[in-house]
């Protein structure tokens, strides 16, 4: 689940063999730390009772209206039912950087951040596939994930997802604000179908230049 | 200029922290930014010279180079990490009053909020301009701030925000501020925040960018 180290020099801006020694020699330190840990999870609920609006950019699951706007319910419009999904790097890793940075070695505690963050993301991706197999077995496809905060979709929705999830679900619980807590979680939806079709992320239909996902081509 | 203070400077450009730190290569086994400050102080050399001659022109030239995407986020921590460590010897000079910082800078990340790196570089490249830093950490109330403006008069406040939902709270504690202390300098700064978006909240400045916030500021001290 953890990623290389060499991906992990790529996600903080580096070519190959261009990254400064003592990086790459403290994010083998922390990726070996963080082996030893087994706190990733991924969870996800499937609920049926789903009503779409694709020209208001409406989302009704059981009696809760989401907004997540033209892009996401465009994208979901063949779904008969939804996956809603939590998935989490765990706490040691948010904490292990809040710690060093508290202790002035930020550098450690980017190293940290950016491992959390990609650890998350690659849970989140496996569960997708395993999800995508799941459902091909029985005739449906799925759509790509979608969580609020990105596609212009307001993270304060996060609160209406969280209504459908058991409390501490996954481990991770929502913040006033709407952040999740351990901070390197993901939440979301995925439409479900028989006539629905996985697609990439598209770019081209989201004005968000400063999204994690931007450029992603899965 | 001096030679102590051009080695010292390049320790801190590319990351030199002390006698031990094994990296750049090129400079491995040699005195780093800390011991080289010591001698710099043995020698005579005021606090003030190491910080105009040695220190900010690096932190400057770091800053640039991260403009310019030819060095990254670690770099630039290795960089801060190695000026912090000259900073040791130079703290003190400061508490006495026997040097002179350029001004007081108050952070913190908006309420909502608990995203640090980019509150941490800006942070690190303002103070090694020579500023006071007052870092409030994240999820920082209006109130914190009103507090920390009310304790430092004539500070320039910087906020940050990395979430769309938070650029709300950002709104309204530049709103609260301003209506407070209508003088005080408000900078703005985070992955969704734009000039465009700084202006609509009444904030004096945007940079996409540490060093911009830094020449922001030296336009405020000329």
């Amino acid at each position: 689940m953890l990623p290389s180290v060499r991906a992990l020099e790529r996600a903080m801006g580096y070519s190959a063999g261009k990254a400064p020694g003592p990086l790459t020699a403290l994010i083998a330190e922390v990726s070996a730390e963080l082996m030893l840990l087994e706190e990733i999870r991924a969870e996800y609920r499937i609920i049926d009772d789903i009503a779409i609006g694709t020209d208001a950019g409406t989302l009704k699951v059981q009696e809760v209206t989401f907004s997540p706007g033209r892009t996401v319910s465009g994208q979901i419009r063949e779904a008969e039912k939804v996956a809603l999904f939590v998935c989490t790097a765990g706490a040691t890793v948010s904490d292990r950087s809040r710690c060093s940075t508290a202790d002035a070695d930020l550098l450690k505690g980017y190293v940290y951040d950016v491992t959390g963050t990609m650890v998350v993301e690659k849970a989140a991706d496996m569960m997708l596939r395993e999800l995508r197999r799941t459902m091909e077995a029985g005739g449906y496809g799925i759509t790509n994930r979608f969580s609020p905060g990105y596609c212009g979709w307001d993270l304060a929705e996060q609160h209406k997802l969280f209504i459908f999830l058991r409390d501490n679900y996954c481990g991770v619980t929502l913040t006033e604000s709407a952040l999740m807590k351990p901070v390197k979680s993901v939440s979301g939806i995925i439409g479900i179908g028989r006539k629905v079709r996985f697609a990439p992320y598209n770019c081209s239909l989201c004005d968000d230049k400063n999204c994690l996902y931007r450029g992603r081509k899965t | 200029m001096n030679q102590l203070l051009e080695k010292l400077s390049a320790c801190v450009e590319f990351g030199k922290i002390d006698i031990k730190s094994p990296y750049p290569p090129s400079m491995k086994d040699q005195e780093g930014a800390f011991e080289l400050t010591r001698n710099a102080l043995d020698a005579g050399i005021s606090p003030g010279e190491i910080l105009e001659e040695a220190l900010i022109p690096a932190m400057s030239r770091v800053g640039q180079k991260f403009s310019r995407n030819e060095i990254f986020v670690p770099q630039m921590l290795m960089a801060a990490k190695a000026m912090s460590s000259s900073m040791t010897h130079i703290r003190p000079y400061y508490l006495s009053g026997e040097t002179k910082r350029k001004g007081t800078f108050i952070i913190g990340t908006v309420t909502g909020d608990l995203h640090d790196i980019g509150k941490n570089l800006v942070a690190m490249m303002i103070e090694g301009a020579g500023w006071e830093i007052i870092d409030l950490g994240v999820d920082v109330s209006v109130d914190k701030f009103i507090d920390a403006a009310e304790k430092h008069p004539g500070a320039v406040v910087g906020l940050s925000a990395l979430l769309t939902t938070t650029m709300e709270n950002m709104r309204r504690t530049v709103a609260t501020l301003k209506e407070k202390f209508p003088h005080l300098r408000i900078l703005v700064g985070g992955a969704p925040v734009t000039t465009e978006f700084c202006e609509k909240i009444g904030a004096d400045y945007y940079s996409p960018d540490p060093q911009g916030a830094v020449d922001y500021l030296s336009t405020l001290v000329r």
